[in-house]
């Protein structure tokens, strides 16, 4: 299972990995193999490698706040399922299209990348105001129909997602 | 000794009194407001009565219902706590009045050291050092003219002030006006006074203070010293006993003024005589507070004696069982404020609903505190959490006790300024004791966590919230069994159970 977070703007992502009994945690490339146990609703206690450290956890709907060495973390939490739940009615090929009349300021995703739900794949410029276009589903970047420094109508499609 | 005690007060001071009270053997009666109910004091009392709203104008300060509550509850005493009324002349008076005995100092004490200006005098009278300043309030064009003659820096105080309210730093004369204008603004608005005085200001001064205790057949001891230098806008975070900054002999003479200064007002109870002073240990009078302290516990851990029960034995009448001679300090002790705030944010409150709470323990740590889990922190009162106190044979030790203590709060659901407490601990600075009251203005770096290895808290996040998911799903896939099995045994008839 992958999870997404973000911490004051940026953004983390972590895989766990569940044998019969061990759970490996990778991130940043890393594997990390882990011991967790719940100790009550709000307490966990982990395990890294050999590092016992004890945890507040509190979950309010998709934030999350962690308690840590006296350091109170907001972090807002992306799960797997949830991508894979809301985007049900939209799959197969998604056009992200330009919705108002701009310019591209930066492509955040080349042809072949991974996306996730929510995930910014291009940035426009319009009215001096830069917004970042996200991918509606989960998928692969499929064609890249622009480039950095275009100019586009309104509706142009820029990039093109696809689920399979 | 009395049968039956009321704790005019809330909070953790509530508790820590209601807990001396049934020690001593007598009931306790607790009053509470609107937002109090589920209060850990009114829980740990023997009697609980309701006195009205929130605001403390509704409730605890209201002279008139605590007093209908003592009679109705035939309580022979009430205990003040600190804020609130524990400091009001005419509460003390009225009790008196009604036959009530008000466990602390006499309303006439109270009066005296209440005033900041006839404090100030009755200290002159009897040769106690004082800051350099005005003799009592001031018009705007004196103030100017005293504030050049003792030099800047000044200080402008709010003669009925307190906890930091109406108070003014003023570096040089161009700021001195619009100053005076925000301190007295200030001090009406707080105190529904203006009127203010002028002090020389001492540079990186040290706040010392030292703790009496006086009984009414003529004994007054004090307890030594606690150093509270660590204030956040003029309000004191972490406190200790005894002082890294001054000597034996500095401790003798600074005790030995302190009980002056309490036997010219006759005093009775449990009281504390700040002073303010210099890094070459000259230190000047500021002021009396008449009541418990926050920070009181300190010196209960140094000197072995319940400072709390003396003041409800000593209003019953009972003599100090021991003299100056006999009370030795032994150790080290701090005490670390934790406060729902935002360090983040200039100490910005942080009140909402206090989710969960695991506070620390061990040998030589105290927790004087009155939240659980689940509890509401209301921006009615002060957001004080708990009074984390630690006793360690030496400075180092108690900060290092303190360090790892801290670390083992875990509190979720409002922001706290733990993590700022443990960065404070483990300051260099701080550790060498080289503090004075504008520490924290000085280290901002302390605010912030700064460096943090998130690492453990994604993993932690990550594993929660798959935790929490998978949880979810299998309470999902019992609730539709069980739906299910309600469809089948309605259509065949029957019921469950």
């Amino acid at each position: 299972m992958t999870y997404t977070f973000k911490i004051k703007d940026k953004v983390y992502k972590i895989d766990i990995e569940k044998e019969k009994d061990q759970t490996v945690i990778q991130i940043d490339e890393k594997d990390i193999p882990v011991e967790f146990h719940k100790i009550d609703d709000h307490m966990y206690s982990i395990i890294l490698e050999g590092k016992s450290i004890t945890i507040g956890v509190l979950r309010n709907g998709k934030k999350l706040q962690i308690f840590m060495d006296g350091n109170l973390f907001e972090i807002e939490a992306i799960s797997e399922r949830d991508q894979r739940k809301a985007p049900q009615t939209l799959s197969g090929v998604q056009e992200i299209k330009s919705p108002m009349p701009s310019r591209v300021v930066k492509i955040l995703k080349e042809v072949g990348d991974e996306v996730l739900v929510d995930e910014g794949v291009i940035v426009v410029e319009a009215m001096k105001m830069e917004s970042e276009l996200k991918s509606p589903i989960e998928g692969k970047v499929t064609d890249l129909l622009v480039n950095e420094g275009d100019a586009v109508e309104a509706g142009t499609s820029l990039l093109i997602v696809s689920s399979e | 000794m009395f049968n039956k005690i009321l704790i005019a007060n809330r909070g953790e001071i509530a508790v820590r009194i209601i807990r001396a009270c049934k020690e001593l053997g007598a009931t306790t009666v607790a009053v509470y407001s609107d937002a109090d109910r589920s209060s850990l004091h009114v829980t740990l009392a023997d009697e609980a009565y309701h006195i009205g709203g929130s605001a403390p104008a509704e409730s605890y300060l209201v002279i008139d219902k605590i007093i209908e509550v003592a009679n109705k509850s035939g309580a022979q005493a009430i205990h003040p706590g600190f804020g609130f009324l524990s400091e009001n002349e005419e509460f003390a008076q009225r009790c008196e009045k009604e036959g009530i005995v008000f466990i602390g100092p006499s309303a006439e004490a109270i009066r005296l050291m209440g005033d900041k200006i006839t404090a100030r005098k009755i200290a002159q009278d009897i040769k106690v050092p004082l800051v350099p300043g005005s003799d009592g309030a001031v018009t705007d064009v004196e103030a100017s003219v005293i504030a050049s003659k003792i030099g800047y820096p000044v200080m402008i105080k709010a003669s009925a002030g307190g906890g930091g309210k109406g108070m003014r730093l003023v570096r040089d004369k161009e700021e001195f006006e619009s100053s005076l204008r925000m301190a007295r603004s200030e001090a009406r608005s707080s105190f529904g006074d203006d009127s203010v005085f002028v002090e020389r200001f001492v540079e990186q001064p040290r706040h010392v203070e030292i703790q009496i205790l006086a009984d009414s057949h003529g004994n007054t001891l004090h307890l030594f010293e606690r150093e509270c230098s660590i204030q956040r806008r003029h309000q004191k975070v972490v406190e200790e006993a005894p002082s890294s900054a001054i000597s034996a002999k500095t401790r003798k003479k600074m005790g030995e003024v302190a009980i002056k200064i309490a036997k010219a007002v006759n005093y009775s109870g449990a009281g504390t005589v700040e002073f303010i002073m210099d890094q070459n240990e000259n230190f000047f009078f500021l002021e009396m507070n008449t009541r418990v302290q926050v920070e009181h516990p300190v010196t209960e851990m140094i000197s072995n004696i319940d400072i709390v029960k003396w003041m409800v034995r000593i209003a019953a009448g009972e003599k100090l069982p021991f003299k100056q001679k006999d009370i030795e300090m032994k150790g080290w002790a701090l005490e670390c404020r934790v406060y729902a705030e935002d360090p983040e944010t200039n100490f910005m409150p942080s009140p909402g609903l206090l989710k969960y709470v695991k506070a620390p323990s061990g040998p030589g740590i105290r927790d004087d505190s009155s939240i659980y889990s689940g509890c509401e922190i209301t921006s009615f009162y002060d957001p004080m959490l708990s009074k984390l106190v630690v006793w360690a044979e030496n400075r180092e030790a108690a900060i290092d006790k303190m360090a790892s203590a801290l670390r083992e709060y875990i509190v979720l659901g409002v922001k706290t300024n733990i993590g700022f407490l443990i960065r404070l601990m483990d300051s260099e600075e701080f550790r060498q004791g080289k503090i004075d009251t504008g520490f924290i203005e000085r280290h901002p770096e302390l605010l912030t966590p700064g460096t943090v290895d998130l690492e453990p808290a994604l993993i932690a996040a990550a594993l929660a919230i798959d935790d929490l998911e998978e949880t979810e799903d299998s309470s999902k896939q019992d609730q539709s069994n069980w739906k299910l099995l309600g469809r089948k045994a309605a259509l065949s008839g029957g019921s469950l159970i």
